[in-house]
């Protein structure tokens, strides 16, 4: 099956290890992976800043990206919402309208995506490890992480007292609100600590820079690797390596 | 906790922010805020066909903000028919003038409150001591912040910011009990407010409350609550003054079952309030109790023109349950003072922005994560984070943030983007700099100096274009 890769901002400049650990799951799932080019931000940003105007000019630019029809996976929930979202940016009746809603039908969160594939959820993979989920607040509720990382043998899945809870990132939030901000990742720390893990797991890669880089700046971050996308545990699981290297390394 | 009468909307950042740093508050916050879902989840998960009865609530909702001008003057009329005096408010204004008018035309040398956001909304306690009457809340936590000279922090639990010894502390100071312990039980100081509050009840002229929902067809007003304070305020006193704000209207007391079987599960996780009162006119003649004289304020204050928008108007679709606030990760960590107006939490960001004037609300909005807990939380189905980011738009009309300006032409032009970024990896690719960079927010350097940013490295493209070159190669 051939796929196009979305890849996040945040992904491509400072987290490319995230990126580069779902290609090697996606083509060891058998998939065909592309990664359009002139790919650059899906508009969130904006959008949840109140400039819906400089959103609606992001998304004509990801429409014209991802033009060609088969399915865009993307390892972040919030940029999948995103697209999802663009239908409410243009005119119903209108052409650009009629793209939105194409594309928001064929955009998948790579969770879901690979869940979706044959043989799902037991691809044989294999890690032992103790591993602390934060599920994110931005996968809608979504439980195909757990699924995918329940499957996984010799993994143990830890969940914290409030698993969804908000990490308390929010995009701009985090630099408005930054006292308010740091409480809850506070919170949220202690309670995926608490749990005692080998990994620190989250399938959104902005909730893991906001707490691992919190960690890691608190000296509380024992050994780099510790922090994962789920498409890094999944590398490791399968391929027995984590192809793109370790965040934070 | 500081007195809060110079708390402002205008403010919610900084008083957010120092909230935030408030140890004794977030722990009062955190036991509270549990306890309330807590008790919600037991109820929601024990309560059969609950998706069914949710949205028979919205429906009940959806139809009287549908048809509300229609509703409203047969609320008029039938209560009218039923004896009760209908008064209309535009604003807080007119709101207080109509509500101090009764007051004096009977009188009034004490007058006995049940607890309203509404009359806190319209700042109706000192407009009425204003007049020479006594003002006592008798709910007890409202009986408390206003011991304390504070307003309410939570829709449904006005004291949930303190704790059970500043409660001691203050019924010390205030009542005059120098022998009361901080160790004293909740149970007893309960008994305290009680002795205090039932001389005020026998002795009062006036009673004021407000409205859970009142029935259009039936011209009935009800009242919903678990201390029977608003029972004993609506029948000691001779004359009753409820007051609503117009999205209260429900269409037919079969609505009213309705969102009565799901408003106390989710507001308190009860399967039925302890008192439910639903009062139609004033006392019969042949009725031994009740008030003799029964007034209903119908108050506007800005509400018509929140309708008049095809999205906003959904945040009136709320009844206060309150779960909003208690599922709010925010809430939980800064409390309602922070949001510097009567109403706080998720639905409160919303109604206050709606509500009042644009400029004193501008960072309300802002106060959110995104995370979604509040909508999840809704039984009525509200999509808060839509209506945060409506509001958004409206705050920023046309003239985004420029960061986010900058990003957002960036993100439509490829190569000046691919530029920027090569640009700036090639000066700073650790990002040392970034919170140093002239113009952007303070708050930058705090979330740098608490996480180490990841950096910039080698892009993912050049990574994988570099591996597949390889790969090829090989």
């Amino acid at each position: 099956m051939r796929i196009q890769l979305m890849i996040p901002c945040l992904v491509e400049d400072c987290l490319p290890e995230i990126g580069l650990a779902a290609v090697s799951v996606l083509e060891r799932l058998g998939c065909a992976v592309d990664h359009p080019q002139g790919q650059t931000c899906c508009g969130q940003m904006a959008f949840k800043t109140g400039d819906v105007a400089g959103a609606r000019a992001q998304a004509l630019h990801s429409l014209e990206i991802f033009a060609d029809t088969g399915a865009v996976v993307c390892p972040s929930g919030s940029c999948t919402k995103m697209l999802r979202t663009y239908p409410q940016l243009f005119e119903p009746g209108t052409r650009d309208h009629a793209r939105a809603v194409e594309l928001a039908g064929r955009v998948s969160e790579f969770c879901e995506f690979v869940l979706a594939l044959p043989g799902a959820p037991d691809f044989g993979g294999e890690l032992k490890a103790r591993a602390a989920l934060h599920r994110s607040c931005q996968l809608d509720g979504s439980d195909a992480p757990q699924r995918l990382l329940s499957a996984v043998r010799g993994l143990t899945l830890l969940e914290p007292e409030r698993p969804e809870r908000c990490c308390g990132f929010g995009g701009l939030f985090s630099l408005q609100f930054p006292a308010v901000s740091e409480s809850l990742l506070e919170d949220k720390a202690s309670e995926l600590l608490a749990l005692d893990p080998d990994l620190l797991v989250s399938a959104e890669p902005s909730c893991l820079m906001n707490i691992s880089g919190y960690l890691s700046r608190n000296g509380r971050m024992t050994g780099p690797g510790r922090a994962l996308h789920v498409a890094q545990v999944l590398d490791l699981a399968l391929n027995g390596a984590l192809t793109g290297g370790a965040l934070w390394s | 906790m500081v007195l809060t009468s110079t708390f402002t909307p205008r403010n919610f950042r900084e008083q957010s922010e120092r909230a935030s740093h408030d140890a004794t508050l977030r722990a009062v916050l955190d036991h509270a805020t549990r306890y309330f879902m807590g008790k919600r989840g037991a109820a929601l998960e024990a309560f059969a066909d609950r998706d069914t009865h949710f949205a028979r609530a919205r429906s009940a909702r959806l139809t009287a903000l549908s048809r509300l001008p229609d509703l409203l003057e047969q609320l008029e009329r039938s209560a009218s028919a039923a004896g009760t005096k209908v008064h209309w408010a535009a604003d807080a204004a007119e709101g207080r003038a109509i509500v101090t008018g009764i007051a004096k035309g009977c009188g009034a040398k004490v007058v006995v409150k049940g607890k309203s956001m509404v009359t806190e909304e319209i700042a109706l306690n000192p407009a009425l001591e204003a007049t020479g009457a006594e003002v006592w809340e008798t709910d007890l936590g409202e009986f408390i912040v206003q011991l304390a000279g504070e307003p309410p922090s939570h829709i449904i639990a006005p004291c949930i910011h303190k704790s059970r010894a500043d409660v001691a502390a203050l019924f010390r100071e205030k009542l005059g009990l120098a022998d009361l312990s901080d160790s004293a039980s909740i149970p007893e100081l309960t008994l305290l407010a009680r002795r205090a509050l039932r001389e005020k009840f026998l002795a009062a002229d006036l009673g004021v409350t407000g409205v859970n929902m009142a029935v259009a067809e039936s011209g009935s007003v009800i009242l919903v609550e678990n201390e029977g304070n608003i029972r004993m305020s609506t029948t000691c006193p001779p004359v009753h003054v409820a007051v609503m704000s117009l999205e209260k209207v429900v269409a037919t007391l079969e609505d009213a079952a309705d969102l009565l079987r799901v408003l106390p599960r989710s507001a308190t996780g009860q399967k039925m309030s302890s008192y439910v009162s639903v009062l139609t006119g004033p006392r019969r003649a042949d009725e031994l109790d009740g008030a003799r004289e029964a007034h209903l304020v119908i108050l506007d204050n800005g509400r018509s023109e929140v309708l008049a928008d095809p999205v906003l108007r959904e945040a009136l679709l709320c009844f206060r349950c309150g779960a909003c606030l208690n599922s709010c990760p925010v809430y939980q960590t800064i409390g309602g003072h922070a949001y510097g107006s009567v109403y706080s939490g998720p639905i409160g960001a919303l109604l206050s922005s709606l509500l009042l004037p644009a400029e004193d609300t501008r960072d309300l909005p802002f106060g959110c994560t995104m995370c979604g807990a509040c909508k999840k939380t809704c039984p009525l189905g509200i999509d808060h984070p839509n209506l945060m980011l409506r509001l958004r738009e409206r705050v920023c009309a046309g003239k985004p943030h420029f960061i986010g300006a900058a990003h957002a032409f960036l993100a439509s032009h490829p190569l000046a983007y691919r530029l920027a970024v090569g640009a700036a990896r090639a000066v700073d690719p650790r990002l040392d700099l970034l919170p140093r960079l002239p113009g952007l927010p303070s708050g930058l350097a705090s979330f740098v100096e608490s996480r180490q940013p990841p950096g910039l490295k080698s892009s993912f493209s050049a990574q994988l274009r570099a591996g597949r070159k390889k790969q090829g190669g090989a």
